[in-house]
């Protein structure tokens, strides 16, 4: 006789995913394992961050706990971490959850999770009745306060993050993403002098520009997308000047920016981008989709040369895209290169910001409210944002991070917000610089 | 201290492959509950099959119990060692896992003592020098049937979301009006797979293996003409929304596909049923030269087929090929993807692999192959099995086709939506 699970592989696919990656092994089921929870405590304690689950023909009810199972019979476990959550049969997109602090309790009769005095959720065995407190009918928008269950069942949670926080940033990130959305969808720059912030990417070849594009779209579309190409080879991959606007879901209308993706920059003599042609990006004096020449800047004459371009024309935010790992090879040619669009930047009233890519602990990067950089991270990384600082003069707070979509199939809430949160400090920066504008360069 | 087994990703393969197919769960895990007989009881009774492995020094070895002692019926239990890349087992009588921990002289696994005791007989199968030998870890683990009525009903229901998602897929607006169909070019070394890939798509909408695109794996390639294939749902079904145009594969030197051909074909210059030359591209003085393609003659998605067991063996020249194709693709304006076919070929992989593709070991080895040899992105790059000598199909392999359309899907999306207004 061998035990299988009843929980639908679609929901245990959901929840996989939901928990960063993990993989559930079942080691207690009610119908199999009987006697009471003395079974279910034997069969579970010592076995690290578990999912107990009730199931009825309506709904199934479910309990991560990031610690383990108290260690003695009887007794109360310490309180820590856990996330509640409730399927409904029939609408297997739909997960309610509410995250809590909670300590369990098994006895013979009962099972009983608190959260300080109250008890949240109590479950007797005897009845296989399952009673939920007011704060967990609430989070879970559930309107049953008790309910009867057919099947309990308890997973070893295999493969989480080893922070016990790690499942409520993840909750906490769903949530400041849709409020990062919000507020960048509803961008409005400084006196409304332009309707939409241009984003110049730059940097060496390879280091991320254009996937950072499609990054960007991917957090709007809610898949993996790929309408700049991306790739590796000797020479750049990208040869147009292209001026990518993005819309807010597939039909939906378009953002208030527009991410600028050049040539990447080469360290050998006529290739990649021909730094000549960097002022005429700057100024908008380039239109989109044109040809790049490395050895040879666009002219006047040329027909995607903007002769008189305004301000909604040029750039407005320039940001040095560069590969973490690359910061300490980084060529003095191309150190140079940077010095130089700096100071063209700086006379045209441009923002300048540096964006790292490839990272290897990006879901470390923010403070637990994801406000502001953690400070683990502003310390590990502190060497190679030194570097970049020292070598290119840009200020620290104009240095951001982040990890684009590069293998993985699926989209990560925690990804996204430092994609999204680099994008909202690029239109401030530029925003700053717009307000800083003298009156005459103002059409 | 976490409760994870020690065997590596090849050696629970192997051991989930030796047993019929079976998912190992770890249910007890002696450094973490105790080296106790009675903790391992606790753990592990009442749970079915049951595979135990005991780790010592640079021995691993164990015992499969099916545990059907209650039923009366015969079963089968072996004893199995690792040796190497092999895994001999012998029959054992020891049936139940009580026995195998308490009081089998056959094999006995004393877990106070930390020492396995066997008989004479089996140390010598074995090659062990004494009957005894102590251990320093010892792990019990649940079997379950791996593609079980639970995760195929799971699968079931994915592979129906993605035939209606496939089936009802409207384009982006306002390019929905003048594209009902968008056209993937399948290009790639002859026998990557792309006429199979034409096969597996239009069985999985026909209901049953088709091979009406003849497939060889002839060194010239089978087709020789350009063919673009409208496949309908059903034997006489709606049109779906896509159409697949199937060329002649790259060839070393001047064999297969000839380059100056990609151009013309990608900007729908190119008529279905066109004979095409290695060496002599299409002019516009051809009879059925399409001199003023609209957008939906163009091709709006590439996919690279390539052979997932035979792609670090391409040629220098064919690689070079697929690299000046895809110049030619990006200069187009065309959105693209990697579709790596006969994963199912790879080493360990098994069928229920294919639900969870890209975590496979073997397969992301794969995928970092490609990306260096040939600079895909690693997520543009596909797993797909083609359908090549099944008569019925399979939900899991259909699961896959349908994954990688959909991904095929949203990337002409992305071509259209990057169209100049």
């Amino acid at each position: 006789m061998e035990l299988t699970s009843s929980l639908p592989w679609k929901m245990e696919k959901q929840l996989q995913q939901l928990f960063g990656n993990v993989s559930l092994s079942l080691l207690y089921k009610s119908s199999i394992h009987r006697n009471g929870f003395k079974q279910m405590f034997d069969k579970c304690c010592n076995q690290g961050s578990t999912i107990t689950m009730f199931y009825n023909s309506k709904f199934i009810l479910g309990a991560f706990l990031f610690r383990s199972y108290p260690e003695e019979f009887n007794g109360i476990s310490e309180p820590n971490s856990s996330l509640f959550f409730l399927f409904e049969r029939g609408k297997t997109a739909e997960m309610t959850s509410k995250y809590l602090i909670t300590a369990l309790q098994i006895t013979d009769g009962n099972l009983t999770f608190y959260c300080s005095k109250d008890k949240i959720l109590s479950v007797e065995s005897l009845k296989n009745n399952c009673s939920l407190h007011q704060i967990l009918l609430d989070g879970l928008r559930s309107y049953t306060y008790s309910f009867r269950f057919s099947e309990c069942e308890v997973f070893r949670v295999e493969g989480t993050k080893n922070k016990g926080d790690y499942i409520s940033k993840i909750t906490q990130a769903i949530k400041y993403k849709s409020n990062l959305l919000a507020e960048l969808r509803d961008y409005k720059t400084y006196d409304n002098m332009v309707s939409e912030i241009r984003i110049l990417l730059l940097g060496p070849v390879g280091s991320g520009k254009s996937s950072f594009f499609n990054s960007v779209k991917s957090v709007f579309q809610g898949h993996v997308t790929r309408q700049a190409a991306v790739g590796s080879d000797i020479t750049s991959i990208t040869e147009q000047y292209r001026v990518y606007s993005i819309r807010d879901g597939k039909d939906g209308k378009s953002l208030p920016f527009l991410l600028c993706d050049s040539m990447g920059l080469d360290d050998k003599e006529g290739a990649g981008l021909c730094v000549d042609d960097i002022p005429h990006v700057l100024k908008g004096n380039i239109s989109d989709r044109y040809q790049f020449t490395s050895h040879k800047p666009i002219t006047s004459n040329h027909p995607a040369f903007i002769a008189s371009p305004s301000l909604k024309d040029k750039i407005h935010c320039v940001a040095y895209v560069l590969d973490t790992n690359s910061v300490d090879t980084l060529s003095s040619k191309m150190v140079s290169i940077f010095k130089q669009i700096r100071r063209e930047a700086l006379s045209c009233g441009i923002a300048l910001v540096v964006l790292l890519t490839n990272l290897n602990n990006y879901s470390d990067v923010l403070q637990g409210d994801f406000l502001n950089m953690s400070e683990l991270m502003i310390s590990q990384n502190q060497r190679i944002v030194n570097k970049v600082h020292e070598l290119l003069s840009i200020p620290i707070f104009n240095i951001f991070m982040v990890e684009n979509y590069a293998s993985e199939l699926e989209l990560d809430p925690l990804k996204d917000i430092l994609i999204l949160s680099a994008l909202r400090q690029m239109l401030r920066a530029a925003d700053d610089a717009l307000e800083d504008l003298p009156l005459e360069e103002i059409d | 201290m976490a409760v994870t087994t020690r065997l590596t990703w090849i050696q629970e393969k192997k051991l989930q492959t030796e047993f019929e197919g079976k998912k190992l769960i770890l249910l007890y895990k002696a450094t973490v509950h105790q080296f106790s007989y009675e903790n391992m009881l606790k753990k592990c009774q009442d749970q079915g099959p049951t595979v135990t492995v005991i780790y010592s020094g640079n021995h691993i070895l164990g015992a499969y119990l099916q545990e059907l002692y209650r039923e009366k019926r015969k079963t089968s239990n072996f004893l199995f060692i690792f040796q190497g890349t092999k895994m001999p087992k012998y029959k054992i009588a020891v049936h139940d896992i009580n026995k195998l921990f308490y009081w089998s002289s056959e094999m006995n696994i004393n877990l106070d003592k930390k020492v396995m005791t066997v008989d004479s007989q089996i140390a010598k199968v074995l090659g062990l020098s004494q009957n005894s030998i102590s251990f320093q870890e010892c792990e019990v683990f649940r079997c379950e049937d791996i593609l079980n009525e639970r995760t195929l009903q799971g699968v079931t229901e994915y592979r129906e979301d993605l035939l209606s998602f496939v089936k009802t897929y409207k384009f982006i607006k306002p390019y929905s009006d003048l594209v009902n169909q968008i056209r993937i070019l399948l290009v790639g070394p002859i026998g990557a797979g792309k006429s199979s890939f034409v096969n597996s798509v239009k069985s999985v909408f026909r209901g049953h293996v088709t091979h009406q695109v003849l497939v060889g794996s002839n060194t010239h390639g089978t087709s020789e003409m350009y063919r673009t294939y409208s496949i309908k749902d059903g034997k006489n079904g709606n049109t779906l929304p896509f159409i697949l145009c199937d060329s002649v594969g790259l060839g070393e030197e001047e064999e297969g596909l000839c380059i100056d051909d990609v151009v013309p074909i990608l900007k729908g210059h190119v008529p279905d049923r066109y004979q095409l030359h290695s060496k002599q591209p299409i002019t516009p003085s051809h009879a059925n030269y399409i001199h003023n393609p609209l957008l939906k003659d163009r091709i709006h998605c590439v996919a690279f087929v390539l052979d997932a067991t035979s792609v670090e063996y391409l040629c220098h020249e064919v690689v070079t090929k697929i690299k000046r194709i895809r110049r030619e693709v990006i200069k187009c304006g065309v959105v693209y993807v990697a579709l790596l076919t006969n994963v199912d070929r790879l080493d360990l992989i098994t069928k229920d692999d294919f639900m969870d593709i890209y975590r496979c070991m073997p397969v992301k080895l794969k995928l970092e192959a490609v990306h260096k040899k040939l600079g895909f992105a690693l997520r543009d790059i596909l797993a797909v099995s083609n359908y090549t000598s099944e008569w019925e199909l399979d939900v899991v392999k259909d699961y896959l086709i349908l994954s990688v359309l959909k991904q095929m899907l949203w990337a002409a999306n992305d071509f259209l939506e990057d169209l100049p207004l």
